[in-house]
């Protein structure tokens, strides 16, 4: 397929994401939306990993650098996963709740 | 859209885009279908709606309590501490897939790696966080 | 390397030793003893090379201005240390977990300082902004806390996604994530047929732009700020003071480290690529930045939100640097660290003591104890970048830097104008200290009476910062040697 298609995808993943963090008010769906940013990212990465390889047919393990970026960054979202789901659960049980419209304490 | 080149060139040409058209007409008849019968019986159905209906049925037991109920934090504790220590396997398989040329060094390198894991696990049997009973 | 590997091993050994010692005053003493290991061996480092011989595919470069950079950050992680560690223990039962995640924060900031490759970069900034969520959100039992923790952690991870996405695209454009050779004019040299300098270097824009809003957002450049007062003034005051100063010294030279790479090396006019301006967005961040920080900073009544607005004040200052990107902005960045990193650590150790965080807190502290009130006034003046303090220097090499560049004694004008405002918050709080009478005369400003040795560091410190503003050259005689 053009590597178009897979541009408009990641960036219609990203779109989702984007517009999901800055209307949701849910915590979790919120962090769900931020993965989905990171996984438009990762298939980016990945189609373009692809479209290097393609494009330099002679170098040897062209674009294999773009793949690997992929896994740190699954593995650097776990690390943020775990962390992030642990002050959420934090909140929860100081607060009962995890609508991030109850975040007002700290205004004024 | 600017023209960038086609990866096609490097892969084998059966997956024309194309080729997912019938899959998309599909689609589209799969979610009009649904979506449409699920209006026309709103618009069409007769509502009426009582306190009764509206109650949860489990087979005429009168229902108690909420679904939610709190678990103990200790299933959360595992759950992360599985996803951390699951999702690190991920840098093997670019090791695996070097196994070879990598040779002893890269041996070397990945006995590193799984120390610092060691590490990470000392510390949390350490810290009693595998402990389930209280 | 020395410092990288150092202080990801030290986090390990304070981690350790929350299991295996039981003391809990002893923590302090490992966590300065392994800061001094890391110290010397960072400093051997300028001079002899490495220990660790490691091949990092140029992934890390490890120059006289990275090296320094880690010098400056390990020596104000130890002030930090020395002054705060009494108020580390009482955050909450966690000590020596506490220790642990600065040293990883320190890593994180000495990846930054030597990334030579936009997955270095990623990797470093996530080190460094992981272990801050927690820190955050380390008083568990504190709903603001809590709630500071939850917001940075959100606004954290959004900026983290829309960096990854910019480096994605820069990918996309270029084949590389090799620092020196993301820009558009070398990828098209490498011979690629079908694709144009037209096509690659519009991804190129548009990934920069993103990853240019990323880290806005971690130094807290306007509009992207608000995440940050919230979080500085929900999070446990001694951690505050860790964010407000080193770390953001290290975001901003991984911003300088990106811009300057970028302006490096090219014979096409990266200022201006298919209608992008760049100076013109580095300047309209500057001038938003300032103005929201200064104007903001005026109306609290709050003494640690203020701190938190004029930190936004302070980073529009930092900022000038990535936009006239010469060897006197890469100068005034190290001077700008030490100067304002050491003041707020200074600030802060003293905040973190007192009772009151409002203005009135701060009435008759001069009468009660003279020399912490002396050792404030330094720190606000340097902050505030009257002459005779580190402050003023690093204010006049950011504004010397933009001079340099010609042509744009407009936005000298403005950071001048906004220097003026900015005295008036910081000199309100040493008004309520000299001028201003406690209403509970008998009570006392602080919680508890500081021990002598806390106030003669805290002096100490002072000295050295209007020593470092008579002789600037002092520190950066180091950076050239």
């Amino acid at each position: 397929m053009p590597i178009q298609y897979y541009i408009g995808l990641a960036i219609a993943l990203f779109c989702i994401g984007v517009v999901g963090v800055l209307i949701r008010r849910n915590a979790i769906i919120v962090f769900m939306c931020i993965e989905i940013m990171l996984n438009a990212a990762n298939l980016l990465l990945v189609a373009f990993s692809k479209m290097h390889a393609a494009l330099h047919p002679t170098v040897a393990n062209a674009g294999i650098d773009g793949q690997l970026f992929v896994f740190f960054i699954m593995v650097v979202a776990a690390a943020e996963i775990s962390v992030g789901l642990a002050i959420i659960v934090m909140v929860y049980r100081n607060v009962h709740s995890i609508d991030v419209n109850f975040l007002n304490r700290l205004k004024n | 859209m600017y023209h960038l080149t086609n990866i096609l060139d490097a892969t084998p040409t059966v997956n024309t885009a194309g080729g997912y058209l019938p899959i998309i007409i599909q689609l589209v008849f799969a979610v009009g279908f649904v979506a449409s019968t699920l209006l026309i019986s709103n618009f069409l159905g007769p509502k009426r709606i009582s306190k009764e209906k509206l109650e949860p049925f489990a087979s005429g037991i009168p229902s108690h309590g909420e679904a939610r109920q709190p678990l103990a934090i200790k299933y959360f504790l595992v759950a992360i501490l599985f996803v951390l220590f699951d999702v690190e396997v991920i840098f093997f398989y670019p090791y695996a897939v070097n196994f070879k040329s990598l040779g002893w060094t890269g041996f070397g390198e990945v006995l590193l790696f799984v120390a610092f894991f060691l590490i990470g696990f000392f510390y949390i049997v350490k810290k009693k966080a595998l402990i389930w009973e209280d | 390397m020395n410092a990288i590997i150092l202080s990801a091993v030290l986090g390990v050994v304070m981690m350790f030793s929350s299991v295996l010692v039981s003391n809990q005053k002893a923590y302090k003493g490992i966590a300065l003893v392994g800061l001094l290991i890391i110290l010397i061996a960072n400093i051997n480092e300028t001079y002899n090379g490495p220990i660790f011989e490691i091949n990092t595919y140029n992934m890390l470069a490890f120059d006289g201005f990275s090296l320094f950079f880690n010098t400056i950050a390990i020596v104000c992680t130890g002030v930090y240390f020395i002054l705060t560690s009494k108020q580390i223990e009482k955050v909450g039962g966690h000590t020596a977990e506490y220790f642990t995640l600065i040293f990883f924060v320190l890593c994180g900031a000495t990846i930054l300082s030597a990334y030579n490759n936009l997955l270095m970069l990623f990797i470093g900034i996530e080190i460094l902004t992981i272990p801050l969520y927690i820190l955050t959100g380390s008083k568990k039992k504190d709903l603001k806390s809590n709630e500071a923790a939850l917001k940075y952690f959100l606004m954290g991870s959004f900026s983290t996604g829309l960096m990854l996405m910019g480096i994605a695209l820069i990918y996309g454009g270029t084949g590389t994530f090799a620092l020196e050779k993301i820009i558009p004019a070398a990828a098209s040299a490498q011979g690629a047929p079908a694709v144009t300098a037209q096509t690659l270097s519009f991804l190129e824009v548009g990934g920069m732009l993103l990853v240019t809003f990323s880290l806005a957002f971690k130094v807290s450049a306007a509009p992207f700020h608000f995440w940050l007062p919230d979080v500085y003034y929900g999070a446990p005051s001694v951690f505050t003071s860790f964010m407000a100063s080193v770390v953001k010294a290290a975001a901003f030279v991984a911003f300088l480290k990106l811009f300057i790479a970028r302006a490096a090396g090219t014979s096409v006019d990266v200022s201006k690529i298919i209608g992008v301006d760049w100076k013109m967005i580095v300047a309209i961040l500057i001038i938003c930045t300032l103005l929201v920080g200064n104007i903001s900073a005026v109306r609290q009544q709050n003494v640690k939100r203020m701190l938190a607005y004029s930190s936004i004040a302070q980073a529009g200052f930092m900022l000038f640097a990535i936009f006239s990107l010469n060897e006197m902005a890469k100068e005034g960045i190290l001077l700008y660290a030490v100067a304002y990193s050491l003041a707020t650590i200074g600030i802060f150790a003293i905040l973190s003591r007192m009772k009151d965080y409002t203005f009135a807190g701060y009435n008759g502290l001069a009468k009660s104890n003279p020399a912490l009130a002396f050792a404030n006034t330094v720190f606000l003046l340097s902050l505030a970048g009257i002459p005779l303090t580190a402050g003023f220097f690093a204010k006049y090499y950011m504004l010397a830097s933009v001079m340099q560049t010609g042509h744009y004694m407009w936005l000298v004008i403005v950071g001048v104008l906004f220097a003026a405002v900015s005295a008036d918050y910081y000199f309100r709080v040493i008004q309520s200290m000299y001028f201003k009478n406690s209403e509970s005369e008998n009570e006392g400003q602080l919680e508890e009476n500081p021990s002598n040795i806390f106030k003669i560091t805290v002096v100490a410190l002072a000295i050295v910062i209007i020593l470092v503003g008579v002789f600037p050259n002092s520190v950066l005689y180091w950076l050239y040697n």
